[in-house]
């Protein structure tokens, strides 16, 4: 008996110490389980010139299959949409894009699939080092090409079952920290969000 | 004997003096071929100068060394990192090849630089409508600043700390990307059309697509990058002028190669078959020296012949043939044969047909068309060479070989004379010539004329669809037309082109065009940067929700001040940084009357509507190369008739003195007739009259004048005469009947129309003679 539970034992945890591949797909399949999840942020863009950071407060909405709504409130109100195809910003009728010459679709992505954590997408451009517990993971992404190694030093994300916390650390010296707070799931769309995708 | 030796003696000085002009003629090519062959495929050689300034032929000439050394290849993969490693692979063979300056498959973007540039030239890069918002709101201006500063996950390539009012961030964002070519966060080059991502290499050859060997050499590079892509289960495909240089290059040398080869051929046979001895087939060697003549001609006048002139001159073959031909043709007759005799008895007639050919050939050497002016040149240079080879080296050659001809071929022609007769005496002349003038003019009426540059040049269907992709899929396409703008100085230069901007806005707008380049996109006009100058102090007024930020008011005044004491940007400095590479070869920079500026456009449907724009702004010319050779060809096509008509009137002096008037009339008019047969042919045919098709046809009055000519003189007897003439005639439409097969709508149309005067010519040479008869 004794020797049969050595031996389950063993095949539970071999996994684990094998591939963390595995874990991956596992932390992005689990991220991306609900449809819709909802909740607040708080982001704190620290710049080497600025005593107290950049900070910014609003809510946001990420729907798995259509992208981000990301509604500011505080110093400003300004909603902003994310989607593959683009970075817009809500004006009085119509959604405008923040970069009018648009950058590659693949850029608008990196965004969507940080707060996602999608390692297939991100592992394309970073190395990606998983580490911590179910309950309390951090990812770590270094970047692979001079372009982006120009620009990023690093980006850590933080999570349990979502993603809590993203820290962007600039190559110049700055620094972001986005919080994610009190991510609820939802399985749909309200009508009005909805609208603000398909619009 | 002494009368004898006298004799050989006389005939022997020609002889050595033909001989010692040959001897020259060889050392000349050899000279001239000493560094590679001497043939040219630059379309623009054949093109007459530009009528234009030569300002505006230099920014033409700016336009197309783009087009003639830009290769586009993209390369798709199921996996993207695939298509990556593919694209690098190939990208670094070539970035080691010699035949490459530049290749880029990857933005290995100099950060620093592009930030550099982006603050040090920040006012002059700012778009009109954000130095218009800035001046007219700047309360919104800021509002919109602080926004970008939170923007999610917003990076910018400019530290916030140097650029607080966001003018570097804004200029970044709102400087126009030509194309649809990005890069990707890697780096790589990519772009995107239809939901599928291509990886796009780009690189720029040494030489240009006309420089020797090269364009071939490319083509070979990119066959084997695309094999390699294909091999990793991938797609590639390519666009360049040198791809289409490389296939024109060899559909010619396939072309050359084939009707050369076929006419050679055909004529050996044809020498076999009549003479049957191994020496008469030495015949062809005035026919080699003709070709020799009429190229070492070409090289030493131009410089270089054209490939297509080589196209078209390889049909001399089937004419310069008709000499030697013409004087063994009369062995049928001269019994006992001597060469000799026969040629004392022909050469009047050679010459006059030399002559009148000659004269046909270099009135057209009088159009403004280097193409045509160079194919007469050679043409006319091939055979007087072809001549005197006749005259003189042909007695030596094969002046002691008895000859027997086949005969069956005299009973033909005796047989076609009878039928000729019988016909004539049936239906009568005047009711002939009544007939054929109502075919002529229902013909006629039908004919349109239609010249296009394009006809000039066959592109294959596969290069050309892959060009299309390639264009839809980066975004990139190029026109041939551009504005040209000039000033005084570059403030005002700029001024006219920002001036320029609405109106080219709409007609982006309206669909004429996808987009434009032009300078002040990349430089404002020093009294528009001036201008945001002297908003500064209000926008640093309204900076308020900055410091809500707890951005230092004194950061902001430094920043203001800063900006104010920014020098302007001039035109040079701007495409100096990394960002002006797109807008490098628009530049056309000082001369003595100023400067000079390109505004390129891609995609344009309506050039009318670009030409309209010049003419409603100050200091703007619309260049449109294609119209204005298209136009004129017209002209020349007035002009080639109006030569050939006086080419006809020297010609009718010229047999007055042999022939008397009225037959020189006779002569002119059959050759003239049969030329307008052929024009009727081509009506009723449907097909258009081009400007080689109407070359073409001054070619068959020329051959016409020849062999009415001929007949007329009956060395011989009538039915030898006309064995001769229908033996050149089989000849000269075996070579210019191959010309019809070529894939050039140029060198087709040409070979039609002389097929078809060549018959007419046949068909009619009989009433040269008749006269005479009656006459007699």
């Amino acid at each position: 008996m004794r020797v049969i539970r050595l031996l389950i034992a063993m095949l539970l945890l071999g996994p684990a110490t094998l591939a963390q591949a595995l874990e991956l797909t596992q932390l992005t399949e689990r991220l991306r389980e609900p449809a819709v999840i909802r909740g607040a942020f708080i982001q704190e863009k620290h710049l080497r010139a600025l005593a107290k950071p950049l900070t910014s407060r609003g809510h946001y909405v990420l729907a798995r299959d259509q992208g981000l709504l990301w509604a500011l409130e505080s110093p400003l109100q300004q909603v902003y949409r994310i989607t593959p195809d683009g970075i817009e910003r809500r004006t009085d009728d119509s959604w405008q894009p923040t970069q009018p010459n648009g950058a590659s679709g693949r850029q608008n992505q990196l965004s969507l699939a940080l707060l996602s954590a999608d390692h297939a997408r991100l592992s394309r451009d970073f190395e990606l080092q998983l580490s911590g517990t179910d309950a309390e993971w951090q990812l770590v992404l270094t970047p692979k090409s001079t372009l982006l190694k120009q620009i990023f030093r690093a980006i850590t994300l933080h999570g349990s079952s979502r993603v809590e916390r993203i820290e962007l650390d600039e190559t110049q010296g700055d620094r972001t920290i986005l919080r994610l707070i009190d991510g609820q799931p939802d399985s749909q769309l309200t009508a009005q969000e909805r609208h603000d995708f398909e619009r | 004997m002494t009368s004898n030796v006298e004799a050989a003696r006389r005939q022997r000085w020609p002889f050595a003096a033909c001989l010692a002009a040959l001897l020259a003629l060889l050392a000349l090519a050899g000279w001239q071929w000493r560094a590679g062959a001497p043939v040219s495929t630059d379309l623009l050689q054949l093109l007459p100068h530009s009528s234009t300034t030569p300002l505006a032929a230099r920014a033409e000439a700016r336009m197309q060394a783009a087009v003639n050394r830009d290769v586009v290849l993209l390369i798709r993969h199921e996996d993207s990192a695939i298509a990556k490693a593919l694209a690098a692979d190939i990208g670094q063979a070539w970035a080691h090849s010699a035949r490459f300056a530049t290749v880029q498959w990857n933005l290995e973007t100099d950060l620093p630089a592009v930030r550099r540039q982006l603050l040090d030239g920040r006012l002059a890069l700012l778009s009109p409508t954000d130095r218009a918002l800035i001046q007219s709101a700047p309360a919104r201006f800021v509002e919109e600043r602080v926004g970008t500063l939170l923007d999610p996950v917003g990076v910018s390539i400019v530290p916030p700390e140097q650029d607080w009012f966001g003018f570097a961030t804004r200029a970044q964002q709102s400087l126009p990307r030509p194309g649809n070519v990005t890069a990707d966060l890697d780096g790589s080059l990519i772009a995107e059309h239809d939901g599928q991502s291509w990886m796009v290499l780009r690189a720029q050859t040494q030489g240009s697509a006309f420089d020797g060997d090269l364009p071939a050499k490319v083509a070979a590079d990119v066959e084997q990058a695309r094999t390699e892509v294909r091999k990793r289960g991938g797609q590639a495909i390519a666009a360049s002028g040198l791809l289409y240089a490389a296939g024109g290059a060899e559909q010619a040398r396939r072309e050359i190669s084939l009707i050369g080869g076929l006419s050679g051929v055909a004529t050996i046979a044809l020498l076999w078959a009549l003479f049957r001895r191994l020496r008469m087939l030495l015949a062809v060697v005035p026919v080699v020296i003709g070709l020799l003549t009429g190229i070492t001609t070409c090289v030493a006048l131009y410089g270089t012949i054209h490939v297509l002139t080589l196209v078209l001159g390889a049909s001399l073959i089937g004419v310069a043939v008709d000499y030697p031909l013409h004087v063994l043709s009369k062995s049928w007759a001269l019994r006992p044969w001597n060469l000799r005799h026969a040629l004392r008895l022909t050469w009047p007639g050679l010459t006059l047909g030399l002559i009148t050919n000659v004269i046909g050939y270099l009135a057209l050497a009088f159009t403004p068309l280097p193409a045509l002016t160079q194919v007469a040149a050679f043409s006319a240079a091939g055979l007087i060479g072809a001549y005197l080879a006749t005259l003189f080296l042909l007695p030596a050659l094969i002046g002691r070989e008895p000859i027997e001809p086949w005969s069956p071929p005299l009973r033909w022609a005796e047989r076609l004379l009878a039928w000729h007769v019988a016909f004539v005496g049936r239906v009568g002349t005047p009711l002939l010539l009544i007939g054929l003038l109502a075919f002529c003019a229902l013909g006629a009426s039908r004919l349109s004329l239609h010249d296009d540059i394009r006809q000039w040049i066959s592109r294959s269907p596969a290069l050309q669809a892959e060009a299309i992709q390639v264009a839809q899929v980066t975004g990139f396409q190029p026109t041939s037309q551009f504005l040209l703008v000039t000033a005084a100085d570059e403030t005002e230069l700029l001024t006219r082109l920002a001036g320029l901007r609405p109106a080219l806005d709409r007609l982006v707008g309206d669909g004429v065009m996808t987009a434009y380049l032009s300078l002040d996109q990349l430089v404002a006009p020093a009294p528009a940067q001036d201008a945001v100058r002297s908003a500064l102090p209000e926008l640093l007024a309204a900076s308020a929700p900055f410091q809500g930020l707890g951005v230092d008011p004194r950061a902001l005044e430094a920043e203001a001040e800063k900006i104010e004491k920014l020098p302007s940007v001039t035109v040079d400095a701007a495409l100096a940084g990394p960002l002006g590479e797109p807008w490098r070869p628009l530049w056309l920079g000082h001369d003595d009357n100023g400067v000079a500026a390109i505004i390129s456009v891609q995609g344009l449907t309506d050039s009318s509507r670009l030409a309209d724009l010049a003419k409603t702004h100050e200091g703007i010319q619309a260049v449109d190369r294609l119209a204005e050779l298209n136009g004129m060809f017209s002209d020349t096509q007035r002009s080639a008739a109006v030569l050939k008509l006086l080419a006809c009137a020297l010609i009718f002096g010229l047999l007055c003195r042999p022939f008397g008037p009225k037959g020189a009339a006779r002569i002119v008019a059959i050759s003239l007739l049969a030329a307008l047969c052929s024009l009727a042919c081509l009506g009723w045919l449907g097909m258009p009259l081009t400007l080689f098709g109407l070359f073409g046809l001054l070619l068959v009055t020329a051959i016409g004048v020849d062999y009415a000519i001929l007949l007329r003189e009956r060395v011989g007897g009538l039915p030898v005469s006309l064995l001769g003439t229908l033996l050149s005639a089989i000849t000269t439409w075996l070579s210019f009947g191959l010309l019809a097969l070529s894939d050039t709508p140029a060198v087709s149309s040409f070979g039609i129309t002389v097929t078809l005067g060549l018959i007419f010519n046949f068909l009619l040479a009989p009433w040269a003679a008749e006269t005479q008869k009656r006459a007699l």
